[in-house]
């Protein structure tokens, strides 16, 4: 299971770095649009140059749906999502790893319950031939990203469920880190990750 | 009450007993949210539960495909992109070269520097950490005395919530309806104010004890130039962002992918120019910690989705604003109260979390005490709209939120910093902290007195 993680931790990684692609994506589409729109409002008086990116928002709605999707199993895997210390600190060291394996579970539970909502919505979006209102694309393809990594933060919480379980899952953390993930965890300067 | 009220009521105390078992926040609200909208199916039979789980199949998707909520991952990839090519460090020392030799100069180029990095930064706790490890060796260095350079680096943590861009204030203005364009005008003045308090209390400080910051040598002649050579492009950068926001230039997202590429081009260039900047392994860093606290807000946002459906169908939020209404309570009791309980959860509650869990089911009070949705400002019981009181409580909220970082018992700013400065107790830190604290009160005790400080600029833009 440790190998396995170390898989699933690369592949999320990647997955990750993909969603973090298409994120600059948005961010080179949205520069070349204000950059025409800026030269449409120079040339207008002239009667010339291009109108503003027409399907902008929609473009970008579409696109941060695959990209918000795909930093989920990233997140699963650092343990980045914000929980309260408020009592767990003075639980037994054994009721801590319990509680730690039933959350994991029920994230696990989660994923795959909106997994399988997901594919039915997926299916009726393709089935009603739902597009985008401006661009006219159509929405379901980019469902299969989200789909992917739903699955794929599944597998990753399921995996750290059973790896709690066995009590193998000490990933080293620092005061610091420790401290953060208490309320979020926070950009660390040197480019290290939390969790 | 009746028994889908109690329902209501159930879910919401769960909610708080599942948070305190450490659940996730999103979590805890997914698994309240459906539980509770079982109950209800078995209580109101009209409530049924399987038209209701087939929300879900574009419920997540909807959440996350939302032009407006873009500018969640693009703001903090901006603010990761900035930390990993130190501009957090430039800004400090720019502002440092012009002010440094002021007494307690350096502690108020620590507090300038907070508030445009955290501005941009967005996280309290990641401007904490930040400049906490870029400004403490430094104010430790001019030995200046432990409780101050701790307490105003714990404090100046704080600022940049309001400062736009704030994905908290976007994230406020998604959850009640809000102008994000109005709720970044509203912020910029109590934002200014909070850094000229922070300066403020500083100058007093050093002034009633001298020996908290000896006077600063001068920096060398070149080392002044070369700091305020590297300032003024981050200032420009920052600048354009915070102030075109402000002034409503340009919308959220195009501001926040212009940021991002600003950013980028430059820490670019300065890694070709000088060698320092940007490498391609913090490139990756700034990615995949976007990846780590993007997913955690739009876990959330989802989970806020599913509790919001379960307390609109618990009929509870309306049950309380009409039980407030019958209470006979006055307005501004009740506004303190709110603010008072927000302090408190925010001295355990990451801030972000808050807003989605708690202001949902507080706002429907506020906004049935001044008089409902539809009040004219003559008549309404804070005398204002209730679009202006959503931006006025909003600011408001977010101030006392963020002053739960600092306060003592439990303030995790304090925390963080003191995890950076292990040879300053962390009563120190508190005891630092506090004059900081205590202007913050002055500062909300302003605002709430004085509601043009929040509501007159975006009024005026308008």
């Amino acid at each position: 299971m440790p190998i396995l993680r170390d898989v699933l931790g690369r592949i999320a990684t990647v997955w990750a770095l993909l969603g973090g692609a298409i994120l600059m994506t948005i961010v080179l589409a949205t520069v070349f649009n204000v950059g025409a729109l800026a030269v449409a409002r120079v040339l207008a008086p002239l009667g010339l140059g291009p109108s503003g990116v027409a399907g902008y928002d929609d473009f970008v709605r579409l696109l941060v749906s695959a990209a918000a999707l795909m930093l989920f199993p990233y997140c699963q895997l650092q343990r980045g999502h914000v929980a309260v210390d408020l009592l767990f600190d003075r639980f037994s060291a054994r009721l801590q790893r319990r509680l730690e394996t039933l959350w994991l579970l029920a994230m696990a539970a989660v994923a795959a319950f909106l997994f399988y909502w997901m594919v039915q919505g997926m299916l009726d979006a393709r089935s009603f031939g739902t597009v985008a209102a401006v661009l006219g694309w159509a929405e379901w393809p980019f469902y299969l990203p989200g789909l992917l990594s739903v699955a794929l933060w599944a597998a990753v919480a399921l995996n750290d469920a059973v790896l709690s379980a066995r009590g193998l899952n000490g990933q080293g953390r620092t005061e610091l880190s420790k401290a953060e993930s208490t309320a979020g965890p926070a950009p660390l300067p040197d480019g290290g990750q939390n969790g | 009450m009746g028994e889908r009220e109690l329902i209501g009521l159930i879910g919401f105390l769960s909610l708080f007993g599942l948070l305190a078992l450490r659940v996730p926040v999103g979590l805890a609200m997914i698994l309240v949210g459906i539980t509770g909208n079982y109950a209800l199916s078995l209580v109101a039979p009209f409530l049924r539960f399987e038209p209701y789980l087939r929300q879900f199949k574009t419920l997540l998707w909807n959440t996350v495909a939302s032009y407006d909520l873009s500018v969640v991952p693009l703001f903090i990839l901006m603010g990761f992109l900035a930390s990993e090519a130190n501009l957090s460090r430039d800004l400090f020392q720019g502002i440092r070269a012009m002010i440094g030799r002021l007494r307690g100069g350096v502690a108020m180029a620590a507090v300038g520097a907070c508030g445009c990095f955290g501005a941009v930064c967005g996280s309290s706790l990641a401007t904490a950490a930040t400049m906490g490890r870029v400004a403490l060796p430094e104010l430790k260095a001019m030995r200046y005395s432990p409780r101050l350079s701790t307490g105003v680096l714990a404090a100046g943590g704080t600022l940049g919530i309001l400062i736009p861009p704030s994905v908290a204030l976007v994230l406020y203005a998604t959850v009640v309806e809000a102008s994000i364009i109005e709720m970044f005008q509203a912020a910029i003045v109590p934002g200014i104010l909070a850094m000229a308090f922070f300066v403020i209390v500083v100058a007093v400080y050093v002034r009633v004890l001298p020996q908290s910051a000896p006077p600063a040598e001068a920096m060398a002649g070149p080392a002044v130039r070369r700091a305020i050579w590297r300032l003024i492009p981050v200032l420009l950068i920052f600048g354009a962002i915070i102030l075109g926001l402000g002034a409503g230039l340009y919308t959220p997202t195009p501001a926040a992918a212009i940021g991002v590429f600003a950013i980028l081009a430059y820490a670019v260039a300065l890694r070709l120019i000088t060698g320092e900047g940007l490498t391609w392994r913090g490139f990756k860093a700034a990615l995949l910690n976007t990846a780590v606290i993007s997913g955690m807000i739009y876990f959330i946002l989802f989970g806020a989705e599913v509790l919001e459906t379960f307390f609109a169908r618990s009929n509870l939020p309306a049950m309380l604003a009409d039980s407030v209404l019958a209470s006979g309570i006055e307005p501004w009791t009740l506004l303190i109260v709110v603010l008072l309980l927000l302090i408190v959860l925010g001295m355990f509650m990451e801030s972000l979390s808050m807003i989605l869990v708690v202001v949902p089911f507080l706002w429907p009070a506020l906004e049935a005490i001044n008089g409902g949705a539809f009040v004219g400002a003559v008549d309404a019981a804070f005398g204002m709209t209730t679009d202006d009181l959503k931006v006025w409580f909003g600011i408001l909220a977010l101030i006392v939120v963020e002053l739960g970082l600092i306060t003592p018992p439990v303030g995790l700013n304090v925390f963080i910093i003191s995890s950076l400065s292990k040879d300053v107790a962390m009563r120190d830190t508190f005891i630092g902290v506090m004059p900081f604290f205590c202007v913050e009160l002055i500062r909300v005790a302003l605002i709430l007195a004085v509601p043009v400080l929040a509501l007159g600029l975006p009024a005026w833009l308008s």
